[in-house]
């Protein structure tokens, strides 16, 4: 059966149980209609790059799932009905990486100092000019 | 004045721009040979390497990035921006 990976981000204030019901739901879903979850990894609690429905943070899991086309699309359509859950993204893959996904291994070695690794900037990324911070309401002259 | 071939082209279309061939070392496509990382639009730590300071992608002509892979590597960071693990836009102050 198509190997298929999705990840899902659930709203920030739902508690971690609500969190696994939810994907014990899904992954229950995915069973009864013939496929199955092989693996399911919580990212938690993790700040978005931008707010998604007045939501700073939300709760990532990811799962792994072997299963036919329909039962795919059955849970799609129940992740779209769910208000809980902000946003999903389920992929096609040729095969499920084994063993803790790159978001998981990142965490181990060594917290990501700054940002922009060794590759080189070149021309394009030049300094930025920190913009001076103008609020409405202080008018401090700088 | 001498010029190899691959940078003759480049001296024939903007010879008249600029008398002096602009000479740079090929570097290799970071994605080729058998060390090289997989693409995956989950691990933001090496994205954010092909991303500017404003979090755009940067050129494969500045990133040397072959074209087949700088195509995945497109793809990857936007499906990352899609599901917030990487900002469509940086602003000057923040730095995530």
């Amino acid at each position: 059966m198509p190997l298929y990976e999705s990840v899902l981000i659930a709203r920030q204030d739902l508690s971690p149980a609500q969190v696994e019901s939810l994907t014990g739901d899904t992954a229950g879903l995915i069973k009864n209609q013939g496929g199955t979850v092989t693996k399911t990894e919580q990212w938690g609690l993790r700040n978005l790059a931008y707010r998604i429905k007045k939501n700073r943070k939300g709760h990532y899991v990811l799962m792994n799932i072997d299963a036919p086309a329909p039962a795919i699309a059955e849970m799609e359509r129940n992740l779209r009905i769910n208000e809980d859950v902000l946003r999903y993204l389920t992929l096609r893959v040729d095969a499920h990486e084994e063993g803790p996904s790159a978001m998981l291994r990142k965490q181990d070695d060594e917290p990501r100092e700054g940002q922009g690794g060794p590759g080189s900037r070149g021309g394009a990324g030049r300094p930025l000019r920190p913009r001076p911070q103008r609020s409405e309401t202080e008018q401090k002259g700088d | 004045m001498r010029r190899d071939n691959r940078s003759s082209r480049d001296g024939e279309r903007n010879a008249a721009a600029n008398r002096k061939p602009f000479f740079r070392r090929r570097k290799s496509c970071p994605f080729s040979g058998s060390a090289a990382p997989k693409i995956d639009w989950k691990d933001t730590r090496l994205l954010t390497r092909y991303l500017s300071e404003r979090g755009k992608i940067m050129p494969s002509r500045i990133s040397a990035v072959s074209s087949g892979k700088q195509r995945e590597l497109a793809q990857a960071i936007k499906r990352a921006r899609f599901m917030a693990l990487l900002p469509y836009v940086r602003e000057a102050g923040d730095i995530a």
